[in-house]
C-alpha cells in the first residue's frame, strides 16, 4: 500500500515538473568550423540540462567567419553566447557595443579558450608540389588556399604563425612581411571562412594546399577520405586560443544568463573535453587529449603573447584599416 | 570535375600529337597537359569566386536598402521595408483664359497653380509620415507636416498638419480631380488644419472613418500653424463601400458616407476670407465688421460611384455660422449651402477611379498609343443664406447664389502626366435689390477655359 502510494506520488511530482518544464533557446553565434563540434556538444548539453533542472533548451546555431560573426552580433544579431575564433572578435562586443564586460576574459579558466587548436596544411593525396613547410607556399606555382583575414578568425591565426616562422627564418619583421606578401600572390580566392575555404580546395579542387584549422584538416581527411588528401605538419605553428563568452546584454534581457553560463561552463566538464577532442580540438584537459593521440599534430608551437605581444597588439599592426595585410594585399 | 577539361580536349591533343615530330611529341604533350591543368584551375577558381559573390549578395539582401524610381516617385527603403523614404513632385501650371469680360476684370494668364515636393515615408511599421512644402503660391509654404501611428488597420491617429477629413472632392488629391478647380461644395468645407484625428477600416474595410478634435478653420480656409482663438472643433466622417468585395457587381464600386464638424469660433478670423468663382474670382465676401462668435457646424452627406469607365461624385453641404455685424451687434445664425454632381466616363475604355485614371497605354508617338481620355461634366449651386443681406453682406457686390456648369476633357499621358482643358460658366444672382451691381464679375456670367499641364508623381 505504501509503495503503491509513493509511486503514484513519484509519478504525480513527474507529472507536476513536466507540466512545470520551461522551454528555453540560445542562439550560440560561432566562427565557421564549428558546426560538427556544437551539433555533437549542443545534444549532451541539452540532455545535461534536461536531467539537471527538468527544463528542456534548444541551441540555435549561426557559423560564419568569426570577424563577420562579430560585426553580426555588434549590430544586433541576439547571440546568448559567442564562441569565436579568437579573444580580439570578443573584445569588439565590448569595444563597439559593450555588449559584454572588458574583463570577460577573466570569467572562465584558460582564459576563456576551453579548448585549443592550430595551423596545419592539407594537400592533395600524394602532396604533388611537395609541399613541407611554410617556404613551400611561396614558390611560383603553388595555388594556397587561405581565408580572408578581414573577416575570418581562422585567416589571421594563418597570416600570423606564416609571419612568425619567415621572421624567425629570416630575421625582421621586414623579410617576414615580404614573405606573406608573396604567400598571399599564390592565393587564388579569399573565402570569408574557413569552411568556404575548405570547400574551395576540398569540393572546388582549387590550390594545391589549404592552409588549415587542424581540426578542419583532419575533418577534411574523415569527411572526404584519406585517399584523397593527407595533412602536412609545418616545423611550427601558432596555438590557436578561440574564446567563448556569454553576451551578457542579451542574456539579460532575454533572462537566459544561467542556462548561457552553464552552457560554457559544460565545455569544461569532463563530456565538453570529450566531444572537443574527437572532433580534434585540443582539450584543456590533458588526460582527456592523451586519448586521442592520433587526433593532433606534433609540432613546435608558439603562443601569440610570446610572438605577437597578444591580440590587441596583433589586431592593430596587422589587421586594422592599414595594417600589413592592407599594405600587402593592395599591391 | 578536375579532370573534367582534360578529358573534353583530350581528342584536340591526340590529334595536335599526331601532327608533331616524335621526339618532341611527348615534351609537347606534357607541356600542353600542364598549360590545360592551369587553364582548369583559372576556371575553377573564377567560378568559385563567382559562387562566394552570389554567397554574399544573398546574404546581404536582407539588410540591403532598396531604392526605386518610378512613376509613384523617388523611393529608399529599407530591406524589410519597415523604413522608407519617398520623394515625390505635383506641377500644376494652368492657363486660365475669360471670355466677354473685355480683359477688364481678370487678366487671361499663365498661373503657376501648384508646385510641391512631397516627402513621405515610414519609420518602423507603425509610423509614416508626410511633409510637402508648396511653391507656387506668392511665397513657399508648408501645406501638410503630420505623421501617423498605425496601430492597425482599424485604428491610426494623424497628428500635425493635414486635410480636415470633411469634403469628399477636397479630400481627393489635387492630381485626378474630374476638374482642375474643384467645386462650390469645397468652398464651403475646411482645408487645411492642424489637430489630432483617430481613422481606420473596419468591418473587413468596408466603412472608413475619421474623428478627431482640430483648431477649426472657417470655410475653404487653411490654418495657420497656429489656432486662432481659444476654441476647438470636432470632426468626423464615415464612409462606406459596402459592395466593395462584390466583384463584378454594378453596385462595387459604391461608395456613401456623411461628415460633419462641430465647433466655436470667435473673431473675424472664424468666417470665410470669400467664396470664388471657378475662375477664382472672388464673388463673396463677409463686410469687414463682422465676426463670428459662437458655435459653427456643417453636415455633409456625399456620395462617390464608379462602375468600368464611368464615375459620378456627387456631395451637398450646410455650413452654418453665428455671426455679429459688429463686436456688439445682434447674434445671427447664417447657414450658407452648395451642392455639385460631378460625373466623369474615360472614353478608351479604362477605369474610372477617386484616385485618378490609369491609362492602358501611355502615349507615345513612335507607337501610335494616344493614353488615355476622360470626359467630364459638372453642375454646382451655391446658396448664400438670405439673412447674410445686408447686415452681414453687401448685396450690391456679392452674389446670393451662383449656379455653374462645368465640361472637361482629361487626357491621360501617361499615370504621371494629365492635360486637362475644362470650360466653366457661372451665372449669378444677387439678393432682391434694385441697385446695379458694382463688381464688374457680376455683371454677366462668368465663362472661362482653364488648360492645365500637369505633372504629379
Amino acid at each position: 500500500m505504501k509503495s503503491k502510494f509513493l509511486l503514484l506520488a513519484g509519478l504525480g511530482l513527474s507529472l507536476a515538473a513536466g507540466l512545470h518544464a520551461k522551454s528555453i533557446e540560445l542562439l550560440n553565434v560561432s566562427y565557421d568550423p564549428t558546426r560538427e563540434l556544437y551539433v555533437e556538444y549542443n545534444k549532451a548539453f541539452a540532455a545535461h540540462w534536461k536531467a539537471k533542472t527538468g527544463d528542456d533548451v534548444t541551441i540555435k546555431q549561426s557559423h560564419g567567419g568569426s570577424g563577420k560573426q562579430a560585426r553580426s552580433v555588434i549590430d544586433g544579431l541576439p547571440a546568448d553566447v559567442v564562441t569565436l575564433a579568437l579573444a580580439a572578435d570578443v573584445d569588439a562586443l565590448f569595444e563597439n557595443a559593450r555588449l559584454i564586460p572588458k574583463d570577460w576574459q577573466k570569467r572562465l579558466a584558460d582564459n576563456s579558450a576551453p579548448y585549443t587548436s592550430t595551423i596545419v596544411f592539407l594537400v592533395r593525396k600524394g602532396n604533388p608540389k611537395g609541399i613541407k613547410d611554410w617556404d613551400d607556399l611561396v614558390k611560383p606555382g603553388v595555388g594556397v588556399v587561405t581565408p580572408n583575414p578581414k573577416t575570418s578568425g581562422g585567416a589571421r591565426w594563418n597570416y600570423l604563425a606564416a609571419w612568425e616562422f619567415a621572421k624567425r627564418k629570416l630575421g625582421s619583421d621586414d623579410a617576414a612581411k615580404d614573405f606573406v606578401a608573396k604567400l598571399f600572390k599564390n592565393v587564388p580566392v579569399l573565402d570569408s571562412g574557413a569552411r568556404g575555404s575548405t570547400t574551395t580546395f576540398v569540393q572546388r579542387g582549387i590550390g594545391d594546399v589549404a592552409i588549415s584549422w587542424e581540426n578542419e584538416a583532419f575533418l577534411a581527411l574523415k569527411e572526404f577520405g584519406a585517399d584523397k588528401f593527407e595533412i602536412v605538419v609545418p616545423s611550427l605553428s601558432i596555438l590557436a586560443e578561440p574564446t567563448v563568452t556569454v553576451v551578457d546584454k542579451v542574456v539579460k534581457k532575454k533572462g537566459t544568463a544561467e542556462v548561457a553560463k552553464e552552457y560554457l561552463d559544460y565545455l569544461y566538464s569532463d563530456e565538453g573535453q570529450e566531444i572537443a577532442a574527437r572532433n580534434f580540438y585540443r582539450p584543456r584537459n590533458q588526460a582527456i587529449a592523451a586519448k586521442y593521440p592520433d587526433n593532433f599534430a606534433k609540432l613546435q608551437l608558439f603562443t601569440i603573447d610570446e610572438a605577437f605581444g597578444g591580440w590587441a597588439k596583433a589586431q592593430k599592426t596587422h589587421f586594422a584599416d592599414g595594417g600589413t595585410f592592407d599594405q600587402i594585399y593592395a599591391k | 570535375m578536375r579532370n573534367s577539361h582534360l578529358r573534353k580536349f583530350a581528342p584536340a591533343l591526340l590529334a595536335l600529337s599526331a601532327l608533331l615530330p616524335a621526339a618532341t611529341r611527348a615534351d609537347e604533350l606534357s607541356d600542353l597537359k600542364e598549360a590545360l591543368k592551369a587553364l582548369e584551375q583559372k576556371i575553377l577558381v573564377l567560378e568559385r569566386k563567382q559562387e562566394i559573390r552570389d554567397e554574399a549578395a544573398t546574404a546581404a539582401a536582407p539588410t540591403t536598402a532598396k531604392v526605386t524610381v518610378n512613376d509613384k516617385g523617388y523611393t529608399l527603403a529599407s530591406a524589410d521595408a519597415a523604413n522608407s523614404l519617398r520623394i515625390r513632385g505635383l506641377v500644376q501650371l494652368d492657363h486660365r483664359w475669360f471670355f466677354e469680360d473685355d480683359g477688364s476684370i481678370q487678366n487671361n494668364s499663365f498661373v503657376l497653380r501648384r508646385a510641391r515636393i512631397i516627402v513621405e515615408g515610414a519609420l518602423g511599421k507603425q509610423f509614416t509620415y508626410q511633409i510637402v512644402p508648396e511653391f507656387g503660391g506668392a511665397n513657399p509654404a508648408i501645406v501638410d507636416a503630420n505623421f501617423t501611428w498605425t496601430l492597425s488597420p482599424e485604428l491610426g491617429f494623424k497628428f500635425g498638419r493635414f486635410k480636415s477629413p470633411v469634403g469628399l472632392e477636397l479630400l481627393q488629391s489635387d492630381s485626378w480631380t474630374f476638374f482642375n478647380e474643384r467645386s462650390v461644395v469645397s468652398l464651403l468645407v475646411p482645408n487645411r488644419d492642424l489637430g489630432i484625428v483617430a481613422q481606420g477600416d473596419v468591418l473587413g474595410g468596408k466603412l472608413n472613418y475619421s474623428a478627431g478634435i482640430v483648431g477649426g478653420v472657417a470655410d475653404g480656409a487653411n490654418t495657420t500653424n497656429s489656432d486662432f482663438d481659444n476654441e476647438k472643433e470636432v470632426v468626423g466622417r464615415v464612409f462606406a463601400t459596402p459592395f466593395k468585395d462584390n466583384a463584378g457587381s454594378p453596385v462595387q464600386g459604391l461608395g456613401f458616407g456623411i461628415a460633419g464638424t462641430y465647433g466655436r469660433a470667435k473673431g473675424t478670423n472664424g468666417r470665410t476670407a470669400g467664396y470664388r468663382t471657378d475662375g477664382q474670382q472672388a464673388i463673396f465676401s463677409y463686410l469687414a465688421s463682422t465676426i463670428t462668435d459662437g458655435p459653427n457646424w456643417r453636415i455633409t452627406p456625399q456620395l462617390d460611384y464608379r462602375y468600368g469607365s464611368f464615375g459620378l461624385l456627387g456631395e451637398y453641404v450646410v455650413s452654418t455660422v453665428n455671426v455679429r455685424p459688429s463686436t456688439t451687434g445682434k447674434l445671427s445664425e447664417l447657414q450658407n449651402k452648395a451642392w455639385q454632381i460631378s460625373a466623369g466616363y474615360v472614353l478608351t475604355g479604362e477605369n474610372s477611379s477617386y484616385n485618378g485614371v490609369v491609362p492602358a497605354n501611355d502615349f507615345s508617338l513612335s507607337k501610335g498609343t494616344w493614353g488615355a481620355f476622360e470626359v467630364a461634366a459638372r453642375y454646382a449651386n451655391l446658396k448664400i443664406d438670405n439673412s447674410a443681406f445686408p447686415l452681414f453682406a453687401n448685396p450690391v457686390t456679392n452674389i446670393s447664389e451662383s449656379n455653374g456648369i462645368g465640361v472637361g476633357l482629361n487626357w491621360y499621358l501617361s499615370k504621371a502626366v494629365r492635360f486637362t482643358f475644362d470650360y466653366y460658366q457661372t451665372e449669378f444672382e444677387r439678393f432682391a435689390t434694385a441697385t446695379p451691381t458694382t463688381n464688374p464679375i457680376l455683371k454677366s456670367d462668368e465663362k472661362t477655359f482653364i488648360s492645365r499641364f500637369q505633372i504629379a508623381f
